[in-house]
């Protein structure tokens, strides 16, 4: 599987058009049903190689892009989403430069 | 617009949480088109959400736990927890921020509905542009059909007209015919009418001739005497009768 191939398992005589938000593989237990004991055993089954970590970070994407961005009439929500999200993200790499900007020493 | 996002949540969660009974149930590897489980996506209303950008789902996992304020309390007391540990330090670009936060309120809640409605006329507008080709083409298959279909009835009338030309002939036949038999009924009677004349005419004549015959013989035939004997005769009648009175 190189760069730009469908993922192994997808057969399109079986699953039709590609959804890009979809894991075509075995399903698990989601992990919203996850007891806490299983957790470690639910992480341990995980594929985390490189492709597999950037195969679910794509497909959350385009679940996202599906949910508020594609829609036939959206309305501010995905971008008020990245806009926190990006001044989230950028306040958490500078956070080594804020720390200098404290205004009490105790607290 | 967070009016119109509120509207949508009970389709919208529905959507999902139907997606994802069907993600969770995966088939295995037939090779057939498996359509229950993996039907043709469809696009979906757009996710609800509060406050502008925080998914519905999430208020909805404290609502079972906490109740409907639950949510809002968790992270009024998070928000107060970060930032009176100074976790979250108010530096100089918070105060912008909190200036931006402002105007981007007032931006949505001022421009946002006339922009909505002039975005939905502008998707609509796209989205009749995108049909319109296909609309025409079905209209124009339609109209084809409609226009065969009257064609047909036409040529329906045809034959009708075609029989009722074909009756008119037979008429004008049988008039013809009977306009012939007439015709030699009139001749035949002419004829047999000149025969009857031409007989009684040659009888006629020919019984005149006999009598004018026969009498110019009679009148031949008498002589003199004869004529003096009648006279005589006659005279002695009329003195006989005379006499008698």
């Amino acid at each position: 599987m190189g760069f730009g191939d469908y993922p192994k398992e997808y057969n399109p005589a079986v699953h039709g058009p590609y959804d890009p938000a979809r894991y075509y593989g075995k399903p698990d237990t989601p992990f919203s049903q996850v007891k806490l004991n299983e957790v470690g055993s639910w992480l341990a089954r995980r594929n985390k190689t490189p492709s597999a970590m950037l195969g679910a970070c794509s497909r959350a994407w385009w679940r996202w892009q599906h949910k508020y961005v594609q829609p036939k009439r959206v309305g501010m929500a995905p971008f008020f989403q990245l806009l926190v999200g990006s001044m989230t993200f950028f306040y958490v790499i500078n956070y080594g430069k804020m720390k200098h900007h404290r205004n009490y020493k105790y607290h | 617009m967070l009016s119109r996002v509120a509207f949508r949540s009970a389709a919208a969660r529905q959507s999902t949480s139907t997606a994802i009974a069907v993600r969770g149930s995966a088939s295995d590897v037939s090779g057939v088109r498996d359509e229950k489980n993996f039907p043709r996506p469809v696009r979906g209303e757009p996710g609800k959400v509060r406050l502008g950008f925080l998914p519905e789902e999430w208020f909805q996992f404290f609502h079972s736990k906490t109740g409907v304020t639950g949510p809002y309390t968790f992270g009024v007391g998070l928000v107060t927890y970060l930032c009176s540990k100074e976790i979250y330090v108010m530096e100089h670009e918070y105060y912008s921020g909190l200036s931006l936060l402002l105007m981007v309120y007032v931006a949505t809640k001022k421009l946002g509905p006339k922009v909505a409605v002039w975005l939905d006329k502008e998707v609509d507008a796209v989205e009749n542009q995108w049909n319109e080709g296909r609309n025409e083409t079905i209209k124009a298959l339609e109209d084809a059909v409609k226009s065969e279909k009257e064609a047909q009835w036409r040529a329906e009338g045809q034959e009708l007209l075609i029989q009722a030309k074909k009756e008119n002939v037979l008429l004008q036949l049988e008039a013809a015919y009977r306009e012939r038999l007439m015709n030699t009924y009139n001749e035949v009677k002419r004829r047999l009418d000149y025969q009857l004349e031409k007989t009684n005419l040659e009888r006629r004549l020919s019984q005149r001739q006999m009598v004018d015959w026969v009498v110019s013989n009679v009148t031949k035939a008498i002589t003199p005497d004869q004529e003096k004997q009648n006279l005589d005769r006659c005279i002695a009648d009329l003195t006989a009768l005379a006499a008698r009175k």
